[in-house]
């Protein structure tokens, strides 16, 4: 790259994010992403990003627990400058291991996301949410007996629940939130009435989950949003024929809000290209990528003022989310799991 | 452990090559197993909680019961299939026999969780064998996937073993009046015997090490403990610890078997080897041989493989599927050829009978019965170690960090593979070797010829093919590995098992499709080669003087 046009680059990337305090970007020029997602709407978030300041892009994909544990093995060396995960607890555990640095307000940007998204010390913050739901079967379940999570945990629902393993982070993540809310007894009260109700031993992912609701081998379950926002938008008539037998419940209405886990991204402690990470953590939040969230991912963006061209998430959305902090699901996972053996939830 | 020792016992060693690579195959075999020491030593120095305690208390029992109901499913399964498709290739003439030769070592080249996803999906209440199959899941369902993925081990050093043999014994057999089947279960199978434990350890280790399909077909073994006690509980240490017990658990039952078969020592006492005349089979016969040849295929490979594929029509396919596909190569492909020596290093050091030899191939042969995830941070662990030693040291000479970052290298990516994968090796390389009797180097050396020649002359054309079955192994599984690959991959790099494990993981099982038949594609140019190097062998063998043959019990 010639210095002029880096030169315009450089201007470019702090006029558009308005980054006050740009440094010398020129030693930026890329940015090293170590990330624990792998979807399209990422792909295309880093393409833009690239196409539109200039900054390329480093990318390692790898599962959650491994990423940290490369870049906790590198330690000072390590080349991270942004890490992405997709569930609050995992960079909770990164916090704790001092992988992340406060990035700043980037430009203003982050102000846009709710609190109970972002770290609170600063450390890292959601740009995308998940919610944790019910979807039961239309024609065998009326959507007013399952308001509530722990209406599935009822004896009337012996034998008709479905739900993948414990060893999910998902699950834990769910009863880690119900555990800051409501305390470890009430989790425990839910988690085991939801082991003495399944259908079937846990198998399959979300989606299966959903599957077996549809093909009648269980009448609910709990599973992510998105899998069934996946299902309604597929170009296979079967595939949607499965999500349209299905309704969904955004559960504790009322109720203190629907549990949602976040992917969620920060600043690596010892970033080499510090400049830029801020750049793509900024640019995470930009409406571009929000909208790619939203569209590619069935993900609902941080920020709830973008509007995106999705209408099966445009149907979902404008539910009442937990105000918790989802910090707190990473501090009670362990909680969490140790509840899932003692009750007997596989 | 016991696929190091396949050897058929040896005379006490009179005639040994007089070669001494034992101290370099040491060394190899020592770093090779540097990544479970690691782990080890994390499960001893690590900080103690309650956890295992409380995993004791609740579910430890369960996970125990499931890992044996998986391991033994898996084994018979695979030890059935595989020894009997071994017998038929080897021992009949059907429509097919040299298709099926190395179409029969295919679904090695599927992965197992890929296999798990297809078969999975095709037999759920929704999929469209629901209510006509059971739906495959739980330990029996894990044993199942593993026993119809996995057979390949056993098929291949079966028939490797069972075309070296000599038909003496089964044609006395049959002459003494015993059915053909008698005669295998009493002469055949007891001589193959060893070539089947080696392929069966294979199958239990990848069983007891395996995640992915255990995890999504519901069935918790002691690998779903130790990933609990990781990511649930966020106790490296105490996962390390039951990585330990899964490892001594293997262990013992190697050392069972290896006892077992202490008792039941032989060697080809001649060194002459009357090789079989294949029967050609009745019509009949012939299409049951070729309907238990094809079942395994279909079972492991194709039905699923289909699965996938099917689901592959709808969905758009994933870009940069080609520079994937050139990686896995290169990097299986390097990684084979070195694996292949290194293991031929160690059958070496094996053969020497000095403890350090026997001892450094077992320690770096335990590496496999490791979860794979396990074994890369054992890795990230000594490179972690390493680039710190490197680092201070460079600073007190130059002033500045050690200029190359060890991790996120190719370098770091084969050493991973190396030691995770070199006990593949190892074995075949050793069964090989143990064809070389005493006597023959013995013979070599009163002829004169030096250790060069008599390696080059007399074992290399007696090895080569257990050599190169052993870097085949090693290509597939490099092939197939996923958690070293992803951690310790160069930035933007990606091969096709990735590719296709991240799209499963998301469960998009209609993306993974295509890079999974892709790296069966890939293996294929490589089986078809193995199976040509040994049905060359067994040309060869077959030109022996018609005089040596018993008439009218060879045709």
């Amino acid at each position: 790259m010639t210095d002029r046009l880096r030169l315009a680059v450089t201007g470019a990337v702090c006029a558009t994010l308005s980054l006050a305090a740009c440094g010398q970007p020129e030693q930026d020029s890329v940015v090293n992403v170590f990330s624990a997602r792998h979807y399209a709407s990422d792909q295309e978030v880093f393409r833009a990003f690239t196409e539109e300041t200039g900054i390329r892009i480093n990318l390692v994909e790898a599962d959650g627990d491994l990423l940290i544990e490369r870049v906790r093995a590198d330690g000072e060396r390590s080349q991270a400058d942004v890490i992405i995960t997709v569930d609050a607890g995992r960079l909770h555990r990164a916090e704790q291991a001092g992988l992340f640095q406060p990035a700043g307000d980037l430009g203003g940007t982050l102000e846009r996301v709710p609190d109970a998204l972002e770290h609170p010390g600063g450390m890292w913050f959601g740009f995308a949410s998940r919610a944790r739901v019910i979807v039961y079967a239309r024609d065998r379940v009326d959507p007013s007996e399952v308001q509530l999570y722990r209406d599935l945990a009822r004896p009337e629902f012996e034998g008709r629940v479905c739900v993948r393993s414990s060893s999910n982070v998902y699950n834990q993540s769910l009863v880690a939130g119900m555990i800051a809310e409501d305390g470890p007894e009430a989790a425990e009260e839910f988690a085991r009435g939801i082991a003495q109700n399944l259908a079937r031993t846990p198998q399959g992912g979300d989606t299966d989950q959903i599957r077996a609701v549809a093909a009648g081998e269980c009448d609910v379950a709990l599973v992510n949003h998105y899998y069934l926002g996946r299902l309604l938008n597929s170009q296979d008539s079967a595939e949607r024929a499965i999500g349209e037998a299905v309704g969904i419940v955004f559960p504790d209405q009322g109720q203190g809000g629907t549990y949602v886990n976040i992917s969620g991204a920060g600043l690596a402690a010892n970033a080499p290209n510090p400049e830029a990470g801020r750049a793509l953590l900024a640019f995470l939040l930009s409406e571009r990528a929000q909208r790619a969230f939203a569209e590619l991912t069935n993900e609902f963006p941080a920020d709830p003022s973008v509007a995106y061209d999705n209408d099966v998430l445009e149907g979902f959305a404008g539910y009442e989310a937990r105000e918790l902090n989802v910090n707190a699901l990473g501090e009670n996972g362990a909680e969490a799991q140790r509840i899932f053996d003692r009750v007997g939830w596989p | 452990m016991a696929i190091s020792s396949l050897a058929i016992p040896r005379r006490k060693a009179s005639g040994r090559t007089g070669l001494h690579p034992v101290w370099l195959a040491a060394f190899a075999g020592l770093l090779c197993a540097a990544p479970l020491l690691a782990v080890a030593w994390l499960a001893v120095s690590g900080p103690w909680s309650d956890y295992l305690a409380h995993v004791a208390q609740t579910r430890l029992a369960e996970f125990l019961v499931n890992t044996a109901i998986v391991g033994l499913t898996a084994s018979a399964l695979a030890g059935v299939i595989g020894t009997g498709t071994a017998w038929l290739v080897t021992r009949y003439v059907f429509a097919g026999r040299s298709l099926f030769q190395w179409m029969l070592a295919l679904p090695l080249a599927m992965p197992a969780y890929a296999a798990a996803y297809g078969w999975y999906d095709l037999t759920q209440g929704a999929g469209p064998l629901g209510g006509i199959l059971p739906t495959l899941h739980g330990p029996l369902g894990a044993g199942a996937i593993f026993g119809f993925v996995f057979y390949p081990y056993v098929y291949l050093l079966a028939r490797e073993s069972f075309s070296a043999q000599s038909a003496d014994a089964y044609d006395a057999a049959r002459t003494l009046g015993c059915s053909p089947l008698a005669a295998f279960a009493r002469t055949a199978l007891p001589l193959v015997r060893p070539a089947v434990a080696a392929g069966l350890a294979l199958v239990v280790m990848e069983a007891l090490a395996d995640y992915g399909t255990v995890s999504h077909l519901g069935a918790p073994t002691l690998t779903v403990a130790l990933m609990r006690a990781w990511a649930g509980e966020g106790s490296i240490p105490d996962a390390a610890r039951l990585a330990m017990l899964l490892v001594t658990i293997t262990f013992l039952i190697f050392m069972a078997e290896r006892a077992l078969r202490r008792r039941a020592r032989q060697t080809s006492a001649s060194g002459h080897v009357r090789a079989f005349r294949r029967q050609p089979l009745a019509p009949l016969a012939s299409a049951v041989a070729i309907l238990a040849c094809l079942t395994p295929v279909l079972l492991g490979l194709v039905i699923p493989a289909a699965r996938l594929g099917w689901r592959a029509a709808f969905t758009p396919a994933a870009t940069g599927l080609m520079d994937a596909a050139v990686n896995s190569v290169a990097l299986a492909g390097v990684s084979g050829l070195i694996a292949a020596g290194i293991g031929l290093g160690l059958a070496y050091a094996i053969r020497t009978r000095k403890l350090a030899g026997r001892a450094s191939a077992r320690i770096a042969s335990m590496g496999y019965g490791v979860p794979g995830a396990v074994a890369a941070l054992g890795v990230l662990i000594i490179f972690g170690t390493v680039q710190g030693w490197l680092d201070s040291s460079w600073r007190s000479l130059a002033g500045s960090p050690f200029p190359l970052a060890l991790t996120g290298s190719v370098l770091a990516l084969i050493f991973a593979y190396q030691a995770r994968f070199v006990a593949a090796a190892i074995g075949p390389s050793d069964s090989a070797l143990s064809r070389v009797t005493p006597s023959l180097d013995a013979a070599g050396r009163t002829l004169g010829a030096g250790p060069l020649t008599l390696m080059r002359r007399v074992h290399w054309p007696l090895v080569s093919s257990g050599v190169a079955l052993a870097g085949l192994l090693v290509f597939v599984e490099v092939l197939k590995e996923l958690p070293a690959t992803m951690i310790l991959r160069p930035f933007n790099m990606n091969t096709l098992a990735v590719t296709a494990h991240n799209y499963a993981a998301d469960e998009r099982l209609g993306e993974a499709a295509l890079p999974a038949v892709l790296l069966v594609l890939i293996a294929l140019p490589a089986m078809v080669w193995i199976a040509r190097r040994i049905t060359a062998t067994e040309r060869a063998r077959d030109s022996v003087p018609p005089s040596d043959a018993i008439p009218g019990m060879a045709e």
